[in-house]
């Protein structure tokens, strides 16, 4: 009787322990999607959460899809602040300063992530990561942005949420044209392809021009209005060897490398299209769409409005891409492109809804989501995940879609940091107007002189043990300077 | 008067008084709010330390109008912006004259043509920059277009961008929107010169000239004076024509007062500097506002 009676509680023990353990996998296999929406249900009792989104393209995300779909999942509502990338870090800092918790969620990018944080305006999410178990589908996250872009001291303030990278887009028909070949290897005796240096860069987009000028096409354009250009010139500084700082802290932007940099923008423009100074995002995209540029460095967009395969209503600004089939994608000379701004999602310090805000951007960030909203052809949210570069439906949008996500992904392995102190604006603002200087006709030496100076100026101010210390942290990271 | 007529008389002065001071006082109230309160929290926040970028609000004395001495760049912003007060002032005097002078007369059509003259002025300054930057573009504007029309070949000018083209791009923009708003009130002035003084002069052999300066100057100069008076306190201010345009660029060429001013507060997040350059902006002008009521009022 005793022995039947062990038998028996060993059997129930055990299938208690089989229940538990069952209900502890199934809570476990549930998606990170999931998981932020039933939180969310129980939570949201009509509320709102504010999320401060870039103007424009980009905000039509929350808006037209992300937002309403929450919205319907959770009964939680959205209310999206549009803000133009050039006031989005005064905007933050003048709301968390104000102290009103006007905003709960937050677009930031990476690089304002240590002032931010510095100031207090970011909340660690650690805490909401592992009781919501999200760490392991951050680790899904594509290496470059997971390792970079996510943490500042150790600490999560934001998930990484745009696959932001430069990668080169150039006319394969015209570089497979056999008498271009001809001629080209004749002149410099290498084959025609896709640069690989800066060098080649040149003698390329010279040669092209002269070619192909009478026909309305340029060797190359390029972004060359400062706020672009700040991007450009981070990078192609680094690929040639440059260090933003010795190690006493001194800017060295005025080096050698630094004035080789501008001499050779000065030089190339002469054979890129005319008025080129003020090219920017829209100016540049309509030269390379409509045929009249060989190459160009640009964010990933550009590669799927010159494929020509979006037809959203959202769109009808992008000229009418004349290009499509045509384009080939690489990586920048140099080897390294600059990641160029991004996104991560973060939580406002004074939100007075912040487990509801996380969970909002957990959602928004899951695989699951994200997967759909990279895919969105509105919205210039490009792929960050390991996952968004294999998609099958991703892959089958157009016909040389899988070089491009191979472009992006190869870039998102190789690619540079933008330069991340304290006040990192007021170091950008002075490579900006240094910039604009050069268009002007100065001198790039005295340009990047003056430019040397303020930053040291800049780093006086902020002090220089205490910047040394976050700039230290910031090139030891991977992707501060080329290997 | 007796003394109960004169105690009535004082008592109902004083109750005169008492009224006419709650009357006023909803207006002082929202003075004080509006101008005088931030005026004195300027003046706090000017001797503080504190920046956008950290918790610290220590006073730290005269640190920050030490700094202005000191800084260049606002030196140089005040330049630029004395280069286009000096041009821009004299010029727009001068078309608003001219252009009063030609619509004195009762000419067909004269309504209208006041009405469309007029528009530039109704137009938000910022309306007003995005317009020109457009016609200054260098690709598809149509400044580039009827320049090259002219020489017979493409002429892709970058007039926002060259040294030697901003400051005329700029005053361009500028003067055509607020010459009108000169035009308008010497218009009004000239309208009301004593005809009778004019012909007399006339009749009495003098040139045109003389009975301008003679006759119409002297009688439209106090509402001049105004218009000029408002006309340097704007251009003093200048910001939004030069932002759309250059954004004070290049580099900081074209960098005004106020666009410094914006600069290092909303960029820099220099919140206790920017409190004292406004505040001396604010004592400088205020000075040279009371000098020229002053001086408005002795020609009278």
């Amino acid at each position: 009787m005793k022995f039947r009676f062990d038998r028996l509680k060993l059997s129930c023990a055990t299938a208690i322990a089989s229940a538990l353990l069952l209900s502890a996998g199934m809570a476990n296999a549930q998606s990170a999607a999931q998981k932020a929406v039933d939180a969310a249900k129980k939570m949201c009792n009509g509320k709102t959460i504010t999320i401060v989104w870039e103007a424009g393209l980009q905000s039509l995300d929350p808006k037209n899809f992300s937002g309403p779909m929450w919205e319907k999942l959770t009964s939680c509502k959205i209310n999206v602040v549009e803000v133009p990338t050039a006031e989005m870090f005064t905007k933050i800092m003048q709301e968390f300063r104000a102290g009103t918790g006007a905003y709960d969620a937050l677009n930031v990018i990476p690089s304002w992530m240590p002032d931010l944080v510095q100031a207090g305006a970011l909340e660690p999410l650690d805490a909401m990561v592992d009781k919501y178990t999200y760490r392991d589908e951050l680790q899904k996250i594509a290496p470059t942005y997971r390792d970079n872009q996510m943490k500042v001291n150790g600490k999560i303030y934001g998930f990484p949420d745009d696959g932001d990278v430069f990668i080169m887009y150039y006319r394969k028909d015209i570089f497979a044209d056999p008498a271009l070949r001809k001629d080209f290897k004749a002149k410099y005796n290498y084959e025609l392809a896709a640069p690989t240096t800066w060098k080649q860069f040149s003698e390329i987009g010279q040669f092209l021009t002269d070619k192909l000028k009478a026909k309305g096409t340029y060797g190359a354009s390029q972004f060359r209005e400062p706020g672009y250009g700040n991007f450009m010139f981070q990078e192609r500084f680094r690929n040639e060897g440059g260090k933003f700082f010795d190690a006493n802290m001194k800017a060295t932007i005025n080096g050698p490398e630094g004035v080789k940099v501008l001499t050779d923008w000065r030089n190339e423009n002469k054979f890129m299209p005319p008025g080129v100074e003020k090219f920017g995002f829209v100016e540049n995209l309509a030269t390379f769409v409509k045929g009249e540029s060989a190459m160009t460095i640009s964010w990933p967009p550009y590669g799927r409005f010159a494929a020509g395969y979006i037809k959203d209503e959202a769109m009808k600004w992008v000229p009418e891409s004349k290009v499509a089939g045509k384009v080939g994608y690489a990586l920048p000379p140099g080897g390294h492109p600059e990641l160029a701004a991004g996104f991560a999602l973060s939580v406002a310090s004074n939100s007075k809804n912040k487990e509801l805000a996380y969970l909002f951007i957990q959602w928004l960030n899951s695989e699951e989501i994200s997967m759909q909203r990279v895919q969105l052809p509105y919205t210039l949210r490009d792929p960050f995940r390991d996952s968004h570069f294999t998609s099958k439906e991703y892959l089958a949008k157009w016909p040389d879609a899988k070089d491009y996500l191979a472009a992006l992904q190869a870039g998102s392995k190789t690619g540079l940091l933008d330069l991340s102190l304290i006040q990192t604006d007021k170091y950008e603002e002075a490579l900006r107007q240094g910039i604009s200087r050069l268009w002007a006709g100065d001198d790039p030496k005295a340009i990047l002189d003056d430019v040397a100076k303020s930053w040291d100026d800049t780093t006086k101010k902020v002090g220089l043990d205490k910047q040394k210390a976050v700039y230290s942290a910031w090139a030891a990271k991977g992707g501060a300077y080329p290997k | 008067m007796s003394l109960r007529t004169a105690l009535s008389s004082s008592q109902a002065h004083e109750v005169q008084k008492q009224f006419a001071r709650m009357l006023v006082a909803p207006a002082m109230l929202v003075l004080l709010l509006v101008a005088v309160f931030p005026l004195i929290y300027l003046i706090l926040v000017s001797f503080q330390g504190i920046t956008m970028m950290d918790n610290s609000s220590d006073f730290v004395g005269f640190i920050n109008y030490q700094a202005i001495l000191e800084d260049t760049r606002l030196w140089q912003a005040l330049w630029h912006t004395m280069v286009f007060l000096a041009i821009a002032l004299p010029l727009e005097l001068v078309l608003g004259l001219l252009m009063a002078q030609l619509f004195l007369d009762q000419l067909p059509g004269r309504q209208i043509m006041v009405g469309l003259l007029v528009l530039p002025v109704v137009i938000s300054p910022i309306v007003a920059g995005a317009i020109w930057s457009l016609m200054f573009d260098n690709r598809y504007g149509p400044i580039n277009q009827v320049l090259g029309w002219m020489v017979g070949h493409d002429m892709p000018l970058l007039w926002t961008i060259k040294p030697e083209l901003v400051y005329p791009a700029i005053l361009v923009a500028e003067v055509w929107q607020w010459t009108p708003f000169m035009f308008l009130l010497l218009l009004a002035a000239l309208a009301n010169v004593d005809k009778s003084q004019l012909e007399s002069a006339s009749i009495d052999g003098a040139g045109y000239w003389r009975i301008f300066f003679r006759i119409v100057l002297p009688s439209i100069w106090p509402v001049m004076a105004i218009a000029l008076l408002i006309r340097l306190l704007d251009l003093f201010r200048l910001f939004d024509i030069v932002w759309t345009l250059t954004q004070g660029g290049p580099g900081t060429m074209t960098e005004t007062l106020s666009i410094f001013t914006y600069s290092q507060g909303f960029k820099q997040f220099e919140t206790s500097y920017t409190a004292a350059v406004a505040l001396v902006i604010v004592v400088f002008l205020s000075a040279i506002l009371m000098w020229a009521l002053k001086r408005v009022e002795l020609s009278r």
